[in-house]
């Protein structure tokens, strides 16, 4: 009844099959106000709820828990470490050359985190709660992306 | 159509459902605004028409069609935030095109099973994201080994079955081509049409060719977009508002996944649903009482196929009751009053706002210049998708 026996397909009649689209994501009203300000002004943008306050980073233009407006609100990009892997393997579960930390950052003056690398420390140095501050790329070569920020390392 | 009569306890539920606010986004390419801002400024107008906070939302309904559209997969979790979704029962729910109506339908029991006395349904489609056309993706909804070699286009099957629905019932494609004339006119009076334009059939019949018999101005255009209601219990409906419209039968049914073993002419999944919707709600005769519908337009001969399967017209008369303007706006059963996707525009899922959305403002006598000139009690909306198989039927009325 059952066929896992067949472990070669080339035994059947078989297809293969490719999904082949792209797409093109944009950030929206608050996203592309982070970008922008990254790219040209060196500054991080955060969104403060009009409502009960709660600064979210990267920006919103809404606040998701009473659904009003937010107001932009400049914030250093600075911040500590909340958790951290070493990472071993590639996102394809191959061997990296050279071990990556990644990292969720708590972002000084927001109630938002984001993830990204650590660099400039060795693995067994860092710490959770340990001060950390973005590195960018030179201004010239940005591209308003998240990749701008090339990684965090000790302040 | 007949539709038997029902008693007892068949369709038995906890409490009624109302609908109390509703809102929509523009319907355009939308390149800016994510997913999520547009369901956040379709909600904002249902709450404030609902006078709500969404601290008031027990619970969320979200409508999304296929995850290939903005390029995500799980794209109802990642749309949550601009949802009204967080720290809240929350769920997805998609049929591909049946989906604005089938929302609602699930809002419809999370209300009506006492699980939540406020359920906000929300839709959103972005399908502008989606390269190198929105159509690509449909690529990958055939069977990839029996249909997939031939490359064949959506807009083939609907070819297919309008060439087999004007055979049948030897229908002219002018009598057909009235419905997007119409639809398009009534656009001009929605806020957030796409393409409200006069038009004149010459012009649908001499529009480029797509794969005959279907011509450009047959077809509804792909869209951005989101829309968002509001459905509650009978007690809240009463702190809120003078005028809910009561949800009083839901229908969804599904034809085979073979698209070639199907009729073709006659939509089959349409009136499935539509009779489950009718029994609930004690509606015998469509025909006679139903007073305005907006039927699932996507194309022009649709909304006609799709009439004929609601039992709003015998097999083949829906051309016949169109050429005579029984279903313009003052005539006397109004079909897609709002402009519907041919006018307003189709962004799959969110096209709830001129299907639910806009039965409710019509019942609601909220449509503004839309509003239909007869006196209104109780309509029938539709949706139909999925592989082409799937109906959604939802009836109201303000009367309960």
């Amino acid at each position: 009844m059952f066929n896992e026996k067949i472990i070669d397909p080339a035994e059947l009649r078989h297809w293969g099959g490719k999904i082949e689209l792209y797409w093109i994501y944009t950030s929206g009203e608050a996203g592309d106000r982070f970008f922008k300000a990254l790219k040209d002004e060196d500054k991080f943008i955060a969104a403060k709820c009009k409502k009960c306050g709660k600064v979210f980073f990267p920006p919103r233009m809404y606040c998701e828990f009473d659904f009003s407006e937010t107001e932009y609100v400049e914030v250093s990009g600075e911040g500590c470490v909340r958790a951290f892997t070493v990472a071993k393997l590639d996102k394809n579960e191959k061997p990296l050359e050279k071990p990556e930390i990644y990292a969720i950052i708590d972002i000084d003056g927001t109630d938002g985190c984001m993830i990204h690398l650590l660099r400039e420390v060795e693995p067994e140095e860092v710490q959770i709660g340990m001060k950390v501050k973005p590195v960018l790329k030179d201004k010239a070569e940005r591209e308003g992306k998240i990749t701008d920020i090339l990684y965090f390392k000790p302040s | 159509m007949e539709v038997e009569r029902v008693s007892g306890l068949k369709f038995h539920k906890k409490q009624d459902v109302a609908i109390v606010g509703a809102g929509m986004t523009t319907f355009k390419r939308r390149l800016n605004e994510t997913g999520k801002e547009l369901s956040f400024l379709a909600i904002k107008q249902a709450l404030e028409e609902a006078d709500m906070d969404l601290s008031d939302i027990e619970m969320v309904v979200m409508g999304s069609a296929p995850d290939a559209f903005d390029g995500l997969h799980m794209k109802g979790e990642y749309l949550l935030d601009g949802s009204g979704g967080s720290d809240r029962p929350y769920m997805r729910v998609f049929v591909g095109g049946g989906t604005g109506v089938f929302a609602p339908i699930a809002g419809y029991w999370h209300v009506a099973s006492g699980l939540a006395d406020v359920c906000l349904v929300v839709c959103e489609e972005k399908m502008s994201s989606c390269m190198p056309h929105p159509q690509s993706a449909f690529k990958y909804i055939w069977d990839p080994i029996l249909d997939r070699p031939l490359a064949p286009n959506l807009i083939w099957i609907f070819a297919l079955e309008m060439n087999r629905y004007m055979h049948v019932h030897n229908i002219k494609h002018e009598d057909i081509a009235l419905v997007s004339v119409k639809n398009k006119a009534n656009a001009l009076d929605h806020p957030c049409a796409q393409l409200a334009e006069k038009i004149t059939v010459e012009d649908v019949l001499n529009s480029e060719p797509m794969a005959l018999p279907v011509r450009r101005l047959d077809v509804s255009p792909p869209s951005d977009g989101a829309a968002a209601l509001i459905m509650v219990a009978p007690h809240i409906a009463r702190q809120v508002t003078d005028n809910p419209v009561w949800v009083t039968g839901v229908g969804w049914a599904l034809d085979t996944t073979m698209w070639t073993n199907r009729d073709l002419y006659f939509p089959r999944y349409v009136a499935e649903a539509a009779k489950m919707a009718y029994r609930m709600a004690h509606i015998t005769d469509p025909r006679k009482e139903i007073d305005v519908a907006e039927p699932y337009d996507p194309f022009d001969y649709k909304e006609l196929h799709h009439m004929e399967g609601l039992g709003l017209a015998k097999k083949g008369e829906a051309p016949i009751l169109t050429r005579e303007g029984v279903t313009a706006r003052d005539g006397d059963l109004p079909c897609s009053p709002s402009g519907g996707l041919l006018g307003v525009g189709n962004p799959i899922a969110a096209t709830m706002g001129v299907k639910a959305g806009e039965l409710y403002w019509q019942l609601a006598y909220r449509a503004g210049k839309r509003q239909v000139a007869k006196e209104v009690t109780t309509g029938v909306c539709q949706a139909w998708g999925d592989l082409m198989q799937v109906g959604t039927v939802m009836v109201m009325s303000n009367k309960r």
